[in-house]
């Protein structure tokens, strides 16, 4: 019976954030089991929108984009390629909204018990997880099919797919980094989440998915390049079936300022926490 | 008394309902009714109007016109309201998009636009289909914002989704001034007038109120749907997000090939506005059988919306 006990202030900071979320590491599936619930409650369709969600919408842009309007697309199928640009950024831009909504969505749980709030984007995210998974389902299904219809390997097999793995993780961090903000930002502000999904509609029609970069005029393509996203994507397409082109040394730097963002992104979360429990 | 919960004619309906227009005959028909159905045993049973018709509807609907001008006024308000910019948002949500949309579709995916500007003829497509977009997207979420008000006091229902769709009217308004720069702008530094000064111009205006109409007409059902299920949100964007891209409006028909095009006509909105970018443009197409056939389209959903929303309205509001 000689247990002992310290009481002290919280370490702000990021390491001791993340140390602490680690600790707490079993409480991650429970809140994101509480975000897939509130996701499909008051529903009529339930689970099925989990399905519904990704494939449609890229089934009905492949006819339209690639069947109607004969849009490029390096020389793969159509299909195959939108599908691989959209897990991509479909990774990211779900992320960030899930990420965003974990304060507010989880209040109540915050009034009830002590849990680290860095933990709250982390389990968030389950759902854009899970999705992304089914998305990366379609795409092997979608690589096997055309592999095995037109008798040609599309898929590489070689350094290349640890690229667009490198790539994959990178969207992934950068939806965590940008949500250590708006996360903070949304708990008060509700419109930070409409302002947001505004931004994205905006930010995907300037991310080469529906296109590819290379169809870009020439003068505007520097432009397009100060965009991390199109930069991952593009990584993430040349990794997976050599087309485009890798820039490396973007990407380099992309995947840098991604940790950076990472670092201030906890240390601000970090501070801020506590401060926004308090004007509740 | 499994009976009276089952019923749309339930309590918390009655108290919804106690201010209504029937008001002056509510305590005699208590009576009799109490008299008449020994079931419910000295329990409560205000009856809610069920046979009236479109034009009592219509009548109840100016009657409460002010309300409707309220509720207008409201719904443009909540634009704005509470963010930091001010009304100076709506230009910044509304243009920044189309900007880059135009941008993409035209300059990168190079998507035909039939002789005139890519911008231009984007825009033109862009101000008939804002006028389905925002109204039928707002006025869905006409009853169920207003859920907390509904079981507080009598309004018709109707003029809920009305009142809502006017804030999605702003944004095809916008656009149709920066359309009307645009021309400005090719006309002073290319010398050509793209629009068309003729009185088929009128077409245009008959395209746009189709569109309002069919909106309209739709609302009716959406709105009843968004009260009930929280999906019937999530569905209606995803629905609308598609129809965008099955409906000519980045790109012209003609980009249709021509053995399917007759399975993008059937979809109502092609034909308003394949019009409204003829009646504006030069070297467009269009069909009046086709704009009839949207005509017919929308008068039958209107009808058939007509009569679902007032047989729902009483059931809906038990379940809100």
């Amino acid at each position: 019976m000689n247990a002992r006990w310290e009481v002290s202030s919280r370490h702000p900071g990021a390491v001791a954030t993340l140390g602490e979320v680690w600790q707490y590491r079993k409480l991650l599936g429970f809140i994101g089991d509480r975000a897939l619930r509130k996701m499909y409650r008051r529903t009529v369709l339930g689970w099925l929108w989990l399905f519904i969600n990704p494939l449609f919408p890229i089934a009905l842009r492949a006819i339209i984009f690639g069947g109607l309007l004969g849009v490029g697309s390096n020389g793969l199928p159509y299909f195959l390629f939108l599908i691989a640009g959209s897990v991509v950024w479909d990774t990211f831009s779900n992320s960030l909204m899930w990420g965003t909504r974990s304060l507010e969505m989880n209040r109540d749980l915050t009034d009830q018990i002590y849990h680290p709030r860095a933990l709250l984007p982390f389990g968030n995210m389950t759902p854009a997880l899970l999705n992304m998974a089914l998305k990366v389902g379609v795409l092997v299904v979608a690589v096997i099919f055309y592999t095995a219809q037109d008798g040609r390997a599309y898929l590489r097999t070689d350094i290349g797919l640890l690229w667009a793995l490198a790539a994959l993780a990178v969207a992934l961090l950068l939806a965590l980094g940008i949500s250590f903000f708006t996360a903070i930002w949304g708990e008060t502000a509700r419109d930070i989440r409409f302002a947001l999904s505004q931004l994205l509609s905006v930010w995907y029609l300037l991310t080469p998915v529906l296109y590819p970069l290379s169809q870009v005029p020439e003068q505007h393509r520097g432009w397009m390049l100060l965009n991390p996203l199109a930069i991952i994507v593009e990584t993430f397409k040349w990794g997976l079936f050599g087309v485009g082109e890798l820039y490396r040394d973007q990407f380099a730097a992309t995947a840098a300022a991604v940790l950076a963002l990472i670092c201030i992104g906890l240390t601000y979360f970090s501070r801020a926490e506590a401060r926004t429990v308090a004007e509740r | 008394m499994p009976a009276r919960s089952a019923s749309p004619l339930s309590d918390e309906n009655s108290l919804a309902r106690r201010d209504g227009p029937r008001k002056r005959t509510v305590q005699p028909a208590l009576a009799s009714r109490v008299a008449e159905r020994p079931d419910l045993d000295g329990g409560w049973l205000v009856a809610a109007d069920a046979d009236q018709g479109l034009v009592t509807r219509v009548r109840e609907l100016w009657r409460y016109r002010r309300i409707l001008w309220f509720f207008s006024l409201k719904s443009l308000q909540t634009l704005y309201s509470k963010t930091v910019l001010g009304p100076a948002w709506i230009f910044i949500r509304t243009l920044v998009p189309l900007g880059v949309s135009s941008f993409v579709f035209g300059s990168i995916m190079q998507v035909p636009s039939g002789g005139v500007p890519y911008f231009v003829f984007f825009l033109a497509g862009q101000v008939p289909w804002n006028c389905f977009d925002g109204p039928l997207i707002r006025g869905s979420r006409g009853i169920e914002i207003n859920r907390q008000l509904l079981t507080k006091l009598y309004v018709p229902r109707i003029i809920l989704p009305l009142a809502s769709m006017t804030a999605g009217v702003a944004e095809p308004v916008i656009i149709a001034l920066v359309l009307a720069g645009s021309l400005v702008y090719y006309r002073v530094n290319e010398g050509v007038w793209y629009l068309r000064p003729e009185p088929q111009l009128l077409a245009a205006i008959a395209a746009v109120v189709l569109v309002l109409a069919f909106a309209f007409s739709l609302t009716l059902w959406t709105s009843v749907w968004q009260a009930r299920a929280r999906d019937a949100r999530f569905m209606l964007r995803y629905v609308v997000g598609f129809w965008l891209f099955l409906t000519p409006v980045i790109y012209p028909l003609s980009a249709v090939p021509a053995d399917i095009r007759w399975l993008a006509q059937l979809n109502p909105l092609t034909a308003p506005i394949e019009t409204f970018k003829w009646a504006l443009l030069p070297g467009m197409q269009h069909s009046w059988g086709w704009f009839l056939y949207s005509v017919g389209a929308t008068v039958s959903v209107f009808l058939a919306g007509a009569w679902y929303f007032t047989r729902s309205e009483s059931i809906t509001m038990d379940k809100l």
